[in-house]
């Protein structure tokens, strides 16, 4: 089994919306994947199926278990914060603890309370004594310290300061991921999170626009700051994107899937101007244009 | 079953509700010792009063040494109804369970907080099950702790201020069976509780995990409103064909099973036979006929087919919490 989620033509409805428009895509092992998108564009709900939060149409296999099933066993090995999971305000810091050490086999309690260490958070403490970046800390130290094959994380750094997102950041590097691991993250602070991402995952409107790793991003997505007099030769390559930056023209060019023929050369780009890598956030804004028109 | 999950969810529904659960019968225990307790001493000992005390119809003068069977009778029926006195903790665990039945499985979608307990690797129907037995388990259990204790603490100060007006009747209640049966009698009433109590817990909990808002007003609405239809067809079938709905008795039945439950003793109110059998005699209430006669009520159907109606409704909140899109 090499996907950790495989979904075939997955589906949902709310009424007579389409949250999810019969989407494809793997997620294989090992991986970081940035799903991104929109307001409404689906990532949420898409993400709810695979965790078995919500009934959908199509194929959808999460760690090999059919989550409208088998929710029980995939819990086992999923770990996830939902969209603006909020912890009970009755309970206390190390009851958390004890009830999550209690119920889960994966849980190791010496590296929450090591997340916990470095944080303001007391034992003591309740959850509706805490401001809303204190609640987040806790229930990352929480979710942190399973040991889960498979950790969703939609918008978990909601709320906290640049301070505390970069630091859990790095902790999910650090202590957290390794090769058994996959981490499906979506955020709207995308700069963020570019970093550290190994795939990519545009979704808008329900339906995937880009699924690659950024590797292949690196070598599809060209930006080229071009000169005044190359403009009608950029032009006619037709960019996906263009922008002024202190009155010079930046094009954004897809080059289309790297061995295949027909596309954009680098070398071609390279002639009109001082070439370079887009960042995620061009490249989402230029890829979810008129999205909101 | 995973018995450590289970220890742990009990636990958990211990921390949210402990206000309702614990705090709450403590005070009203609390209040119950200082009530009675002061009424007792006051009466007994502060103004040396009555200087004539009748008891069982037997008048004794002030300072008289009572006959010693007076003083055994005493104690046993002191011994055997003692319980009594925390007959108000009772009536609090009914209102307790119930609207800790209505709040259960709302309250979690209500703050979202269920998105948090579905991220642990805690099946539903363990969740649900928590729940169920935390209503009938849990909290009588808590009561009849509490109901011992306060009614022990009166007992003892009854004592206490007898004796200071000369009659000592402490031996006779120390070594009376009853004192320490008593207790043990309630404990052996629960499984009947646990039996009566489950279509009320069932249904409670089925409109808690259904209900968007207000679980309580669809719990007693519904059936209310639902009764009044049923009256209604029975009034306009009469009017027409001359013949009633015989439906009305039944559909009477259902919602006061629905509603009521969780009331401790309820039982008796299905089984007219009982009652005339405990009524109390000169020596209290006849305690071993109450746990026979509750058991009795187990060999009716109504008991097993509220159960299997209770259970159903079980599953269907299980369902419920396991499909709902909290969106």
């Amino acid at each position: 089994m090499n996907s950790v989620i495989s979904a075939r033509g997955l589906r949902k409805q709310y009424g007579k919306r389409t949250a999810v428009d019969g989407i494809d895509f793997d997620i294989p092992a090992g991986r970081i994947v940035g799903l991104i998108g929109p307001n409404g564009s689906g990532k949420t709900t898409t993400l709810k199926a695979a965790l078995g939060l919500v009934p959908f149409e199509g194929e959808l296999s999460v760690l090999g278990f059919d989550p409208r099933t088998q929710r029980d066993d995939l819990m086992q090995d999923v770990c996830f914060i939902a969209d603006v999971a909020i912890l009970p305000r009755w309970l206390r810091v190390k009851d958390a603890i004890d009830f999550v050490g209690g119920v889960h086999p994966r849980f190791n309690r010496e590296k929450a309370e090591r997340y916990l260490a470095a944080t303001s958070l007391k034992p003591s403490m309740k959850v509706k004594e805490m401001s809303k970046g204190m609640v987040v800390q806790l229930h990352l130290a929480l979710v942190m310290a399973i040991d889960a094959k498979l950790l969703v994380l939609d918008e978990p750094t909601l709320g906290l300061d640049i301070l505390y997102r970069k630091q859990f950041y790095q902790n999910l590097l650090e202590d957290y991921f390794d090769e058994h691991k996959t981490i499906v993250i979506t955020t709207h602070q995308v700069e963020e999170v570019e970093h550290i991402l190994t795939d990519l995952m545009f979704i808008r409107e329900g339906r995937i626009v880009l699924a690659a790793s950024m590797e292949e991003i690196g070598e599809r997505y060209i930006e080229v700051m071009v000169s005044h007099d190359k403009i009608s030769a950029a032009n006619a390559l037709q960019p996906i994107d263009r922008r002024t930056v202190f009155g010079k023209s930046v094009m954004l060019f897809d080059a289309g899937v790297p061995g295949a023929s027909g596309g954009i050369s680098r070398q071609q780009l390279a002639a009109l101007g001082e070439t370079r890598n887009p960042s995620v956030a061009d490249l989402f804004v230029a890829t979810m244009k008129g999205s909101y028109a | 079953m995973n018995t450590v999950t289970m220890k742990w969810l009990l636990r958990r529904e211990f921390w949210e509700y402990k206000g309702a659960m614990f705090w709450g019968p403590v005070a009203v225990a609390a209040l119950l010792v200082a009530l009675f307790g002061g009424t007792i001493v006051y009466a007994l000992s502060g103004q040396h009063l009555p200087t004539h005390l009748t008891i069982n119809g037997q008048s004794m003068d002030h300072g008289i040494t009572v006959a010693l069977d007076t003083k055994v009778r005493l104690a046993k029926m002191a011994t055997s109804v003692y319980l009594v006195a925390a007959l108000p903790l009772f009536g609090l665990l009914s209102a307790v369970v119930f609207s800790y039945c209505l709040g259960a499985l709302h309250d979690e979608r209500r703050d979202r907080s269920i998105l948090f307990w579905k991220s642990l690797p805690v099946s539903d129907e363990m969740t649900v099950l928590s729940k169920a037995l935390t209503a009938m388990l849990v909290a009588p259990i808590i009561t009849i702790v509490l109901a011992t204790l306060t009614s022990l603490i009166l007992l003892l100060v009854g004592c206490l201020a007898l004796s200071l007006n000369g009659m000592n009747v402490m031996g006779a209640v120390l070594t009376s069976p009853d004192l320490y049966l008593s207790p043990l009698r309630l404990v052996a009433l629960l499984p009947v509780y646990m039996v009566w109590a489950l279509p009320t817990v069932g249904w409670l909990l089925l409109v808690s995990g259904w209900a968007r808002t207000k679980p309580s007003m669809w719990a007693v609405g519904g059936p209310l409103i639902g009764l009044m239809i049923v009256k209604w067809m029975s009034v306009a079938l009469q009017s027409l064909s001359g013949t009633p709905l015989n439906l009305m008795h039944h559909a009477q039945d259902l919602v006061a099973r629905l509603l009521t439950g969780v009331v401790p003793g309820i039982w008796f109110s299905y089984d007219k036979m009982v009652l005339p059998n405990l009524r109390p005699t000169e020596n209290g209430i006849d305690m071993n006929s109450l746990v026979t006669h509750s058991y009795a009520t187990l060999a009716t159907a109504d008991a097993w087919i509220g159960f299997a109606l209770g259970a159903a409704m079980l599953y269907g909140a299980v369902r419920l919490r396991r499909h709902r899109d909290e969106g």
